[in-house]
């Protein structure tokens, strides 16, 4: 005789109510979700989230109201469903999911983990935990109107990592630095050009014109001597701006010189990318800009959002030094050595970039954007809606009622699209993919060839680049296999750090040498085969063979449910209070647009797509992602390769 | 009818929709702005539909139900607290569907739908209906949607669920589509200036006109006609099941509950018989395990019908780009 408990069967509700499940995130899915497990039944959830509540979180995260701002999403989360369910057992860490005491034990107590993550490497992260754990995984993903939700099993579906996923797009320094044409491009600069004034040094991020671009010779040797005097003047200008902004103490008064300084970026160093003609013989020249002609210009308001407004050019050079005034101060009160991290919620921070990016694009004849839209490039931003999170967590709770029957056989992927197929479908689901025998996460001994430079890579670019960034470990343990086990890389501080700045070929690495990689936290290995290479392509100092070439992720506007980029996060910016929250969630989206006539044939029908998340790049400029900060959805740096 | 409101968004309103305004615009968001809305039925299916809607920033919400608050209602629904027994469920659901969002309009109405009169929905843009009998639906329906209001219907049964959508005879809708771009014979003149890339996402708007279906229709259709049976593949289990659901909920006042769960299920499966005969469509087209998965309301399948109902209802608050063409879209996750 059938017994109900409510909706469910009984033994399915004794399950739900008895059994542990772990929530990672606790943002847009998140809220979603936690609130359908426990109007489900389920009594014994934990959650956790590193990130603080933003006003523009409340728009979808519904456990989370005005008052809230600043608060840890998972506390506040578990005190809303409280509310609701008095009942429910939930645990709340205000913390980052790679942290290291949440290990494979921790993982093991859990019948189920279900993600509402918005970043690749935390989704990379726990993706080797509960393979490590055996613990089934429920991964999600969002992007505006599109979603997606698929199981993970190890030794029976794919793994996260199975299939190579796009990197974010990158852009070559010179385009950046000498010929952009797009909007994107003049924004990537601002950024950089931030960086350099306000926050961290980095020399993949230069901004002053690029003397050693090859498109710039008339022949090879005048590139040659233009790459050997840039080298010997160090880059010129821009060594010399931050020398000399750093030798006025960063001095308001003296930075603010806008003769000096703003006419050095929009004038003399456009007139200097002017000397390079060969440059200019099929683009349209930049134009300098001299700072006193700048006319005032009435400006046409209108109705709409202040932010989407476009100013004129004397509005963007006037907001230009006012940001600049204003985040020197902001410097110079930190005290000396301090360094600003850009946040597109930061307003000074974003009124910069609007101004710097808008400055650059009329310099190179392109029409200028409202800080609106350029707050969603620089930033990143996914735009997000409730009803979508709404659905993929009740999806995520239906699968979850599949994998606690034991019926994982029933399980599979389902995309939520933005309009019906031509079979009326607006869930398709897809057969489980099984696991790619040479996945470099879930085959058993995992093994990569990687192709670089030994005499020039050094020890903490194998560290930060490659295996934390590219392969997502964190905390690698690295050895060489030479029958000595010499160690290159210990996980514990202090121990090789005198090793960073050597060069692999140091260590006697050279084409062929194998490396063993573990990250014992994720209890995984990966074996590196080193391919020496003397020619890299320019701006590359790692390439992971057969992988797939980069691809430009197409803009996160659907695109009739296309590849959805998303994503971001990883890199640089730690969390503060003020960061922006993670809310958006990264998508894996796949073109769904017919239902297969078998669950079989949407294998062949599938074209993987997905997160745009930066980390991924092979580029140097990829800041060192500290990965305890889950990112926010945006603050990150566009990644550009140099 | 409606008041046209002159909408300015505020810096407060632009800060909190951010995310939304970046997805379908400040425009439509300012459509939103001035819709207003009546949701009736405050069960699991209507909470989930109440908090989509208030949190999108409609201008205002009605919750109507006369319901009273029972021990499942608390179980099944995140609006009432816990200690909201006795009380009536569009009340106690009403302080927290406010907290969602303080600048919507949110009001609870304790009458019962069947009593209002004619001219109290038309006060609305839309109307979405969770828990009302058949033929209350229908007499709402045919009601409102000659005078352009949106009518919208969905309700979850255990595992199952449905929503039905009539935009009227003549909706009309915009709907993007890519811009052919004709390409240029003309020669090259020589060295020229670069242009900036064209922006891929190129599109132009074309008006469109829908004509959509009467609930009644949809539920009257005539299966023994030719054409209409050789569809019966495309048609899911679930309009069989709502059918016989209805015709439950009309017999008996009430849903299936899971306290009578032998009476209801015995008495479901000879509905089943006689609905499915009635309609001269074989019974087979709905296999008798249906009634251990339709008792109460599953909250994850609230979750997703409230989310494709809340969002549809978005869209049209806010002038309809990619309209939907279809009549009737059952949902069915889970078990089949």
């Amino acid at each position: 005789m059938v017994q109900l408990v409510g909706p469910l069967r009984k033994e399915l509700a004794d399950s739900v109510s008895s059994c542990r499940v772990l929530v990672v995130g606790a943002g847009g899915i998140g809220c979603e979700l936690l609130k359908n497990l426990v109007l489900t039944g389920f009594r014994n959830i934990e959650v956790i989230d590193l990130d603080t509540i933003d006003v523009s979180n409340l728009n979808r995260q519904f456990l989370f109201q005005k008052k809230h701002v600043g608060k840890s999403k998972a506390q506040v989360a578990k005190e809303s469903v409280v509310q609701f369910c008095p009942k429910a057992n939930i645990t709340a860490y205000h913390d980052s999911i790679m942290n290291p005491d949440y290990s494979v034990e921790f993982f093991r107590n859990f019948a189920l983990v279900m993600n509402a993550l918005d970043n690749r490497a935390a989704r990379n992260h726990v993706n080797r935990m509960c393979l490590a754990a055996d613990i089934p995984l429920i991964e999600s993903g969002t992007a505006g109107y599109l979603g997606q939700v698929t199981i993970i099993k190890k030794g029976l579906t794919e793994c996260y990592e199975c299939q190579p996923k796009p990197t974010q797009k990158t852009f070559p320094g010179c385009t950046i630095r000498n010929t952009p044409s797009e909007p994107i491009h003049c924004i990537v600069w601002a950024k950089y050009l931030f960086n350099q004034l306000f926050g961290e040094e980095d020399a993949d991020q230069e901004v002053s014109p690029d003397t050693a671009d090859p498109e710039a010779a008339w022949d090879p040797s005048e590139a040659a001597a233009r790459a050997t005097a840039s080298e010997q003047d160090g880059d010129i200008k821009r060594v010399s701006t931050k020398d000399w902004a750093r030798s006025t103490g960063y001095d308001p008064v003296k930075l603010f010189n806008k003769v000096h300084y703003t006419n050095s970026l929009f004038k003399d160093d456009i007139m200097y990318l002017l000397t390079m003609d060969k440059l200019w013989r099929k683009r349209k020249a930049p134009l300098p800009l001299e700072w006193s002609e700048l006319q005032k210009q009435e400006e046409m308001l209108g109705g709409g959002l202040k932010d989407q407004h476009v100013l004129g050019v004397y509005g963007y050079s006037q907001l230009f030094s006012e940001s600049v005034k204003t985040l020197s101060s902001q410097l110079a009160e930190r005290g000396a050595g301090a360094e600003l991290v850009w946040d597109k919620d930061d307003p000074p921070a974003m009124d910069f970039v609007t101004a710097a990016a808008n400055l650059r694009m009329h310099v190179f004849s392109m029409n200028m954007k409202s800080r609106f839209d350029i707050k969603s490039m620089a930033g990143n931003i996914i735009p997000a809606i409730a009803t979508t999170n709404a659905v993929i967590a009740g999806l995520i709770v239906l699968e979850a009622l599949k994998v606690l029957s034991g019926d994982l056989d029933q399980c599979c992927t389902i995309f939520l699209n933005k309009q019906p197929n031509p079979k009326k479908k607006l869930l398709v689901p897809c057969a489980l993919d099984p696991p790619n025998l040479n996945c470099y996460v879930c085959a058993s001994k995992p093994e990569v060839t990687v192709r670089l430079n030994v005499s020039s890579t050094m020890i903490q670019t194998l560290q930060d680049k490659i295996l934390k960034e590219r392969f997502g470990m964190v905390a690698p343990d690295v050895q060489i296999e030479d029958g000595k086990g010499t160690i290159l890389i210990s996980s514990e501080e202090g121990e090789t750090e005198g090793n960073n700045s050597k060069f692999l070929s140091d260590f006697g690495i050279r084409n062929g040498s194998r490396l063993q990689a573990d990250d014992f936290l994720q209890d995984y290995t990966l074996l590196v085969n080193v391919l020496h290479s003397d020619e890299l392509g320019k701006d590359m100092e790692f390439e992971v063979v057969g992988d797939a070439p980069d691809k430009a992720p197409t803009p996160s506007t659907q695109e009739e449910g296309k590849n959805i980029t998303n994503g971001n996060k990883d890199s640089a910016q730690p969390s503060t209070s003020s960061t922006v929250p993670t809310d958006q969630d990264d998508v894996l989206i796949v073109d769904s647009d017919e239902e297969p006539s078998s669950s079989s044939d949407c294998g062949a029908l599938k074209r993987k797509l997905l997160d745009a998340e930066t980390g991924e790049a092979p580029a140097k400029r990829q800041r060192l992602s500290q990965q305890q900060h889950a990112d926010n959805e945006d603050d990150d740096d566009l990644i550009a390769l140099d | 009818m409606v008041e046209k409101e002159d909408a300015i968004i505020s810096e407060e309103e632009a800060a909190q929709y951010d995310r939304q305004i970046r997805l379908w615009g400040l425009d439509a968001q300012k459509r939103l702005r001035g819709s207003r809305v009546l949701l009736v039925g405050l069960g699991g299916l209507g909470a989930e539909v109440a908090k989509n809607l208030i949190l999108a920033g409609v201008k205002g919400l009605t919750l109507l139900d006369h319901e009273l608050v029972t021990e499942e209602s608390c179980r099944a629904q995140f609006l009432i607290p816990v200690d909201a027994l006795g009380q009536n469920r569009a009340q106690a659901s009403l302080e927290r569907a406010q907290f969602l969002n303080p600048m919507v309009e949110v009001e609870a109405d304790t009458d019962k739908a069947e009593d209002k009169p004619d001219d109290f929905f038309l006060k609305f843009n839309a109307v979405c209906l969770t828990h009302c009998s058949r033929d209350f639906m229908v007499r709402v329906d045919q009601l409102c949607a000659p005078k352009n209001i949106k009518v919208f219907c969905g309700d979850v049964f255990g595992y199952h669920g449905y929503m039905f959508a009539d935009l009227g005879q003549e909706h009309q809708y915009v709907e993007e589509k890519p811009k052919v771009v004709k390409q240029s014979e003309d020669a090259n003149d020589g060295p020229e200036a670069k242009k900036p890339k064209v922006d891929p996402n190129e599109t132009t708007m074309v008006k469109k006109t829908a004509s959509f279906c009467s609930l009644k229709e949809a539920l009257e259709v005539d299966w023994m006609g030719g054409k209409a049976k050789t569809n019966f593949k495309n048609i899911p289990v679930g309009y069989f099941l709502l059918q016989v659901l209805l015709k439950f909920r009309t017999d008996k006042g009430r849903d299936p509950q899971p306290d009578s769960y032998t009476e209801d299920s015995g008495l479901l499966l000879q509905m089943r018989e006689d609905v499915l005969e009635a309609m001269g469509v074989s019974i087979d087209l709905l296999p008798p395990n249906f009634v251990s998965y339709c008792f109460s309301e599953m909250s994850p399948v609230c979750a997703v019908v409230g989310g494709v109902l809340g969002q549809e209802i978005v869209k049209l608050a806010r002038a309809c780009r990619m309209g939907t063409r279809r009549r009737r879209r059952p949902k069915q996750p889970g078990p089949s």
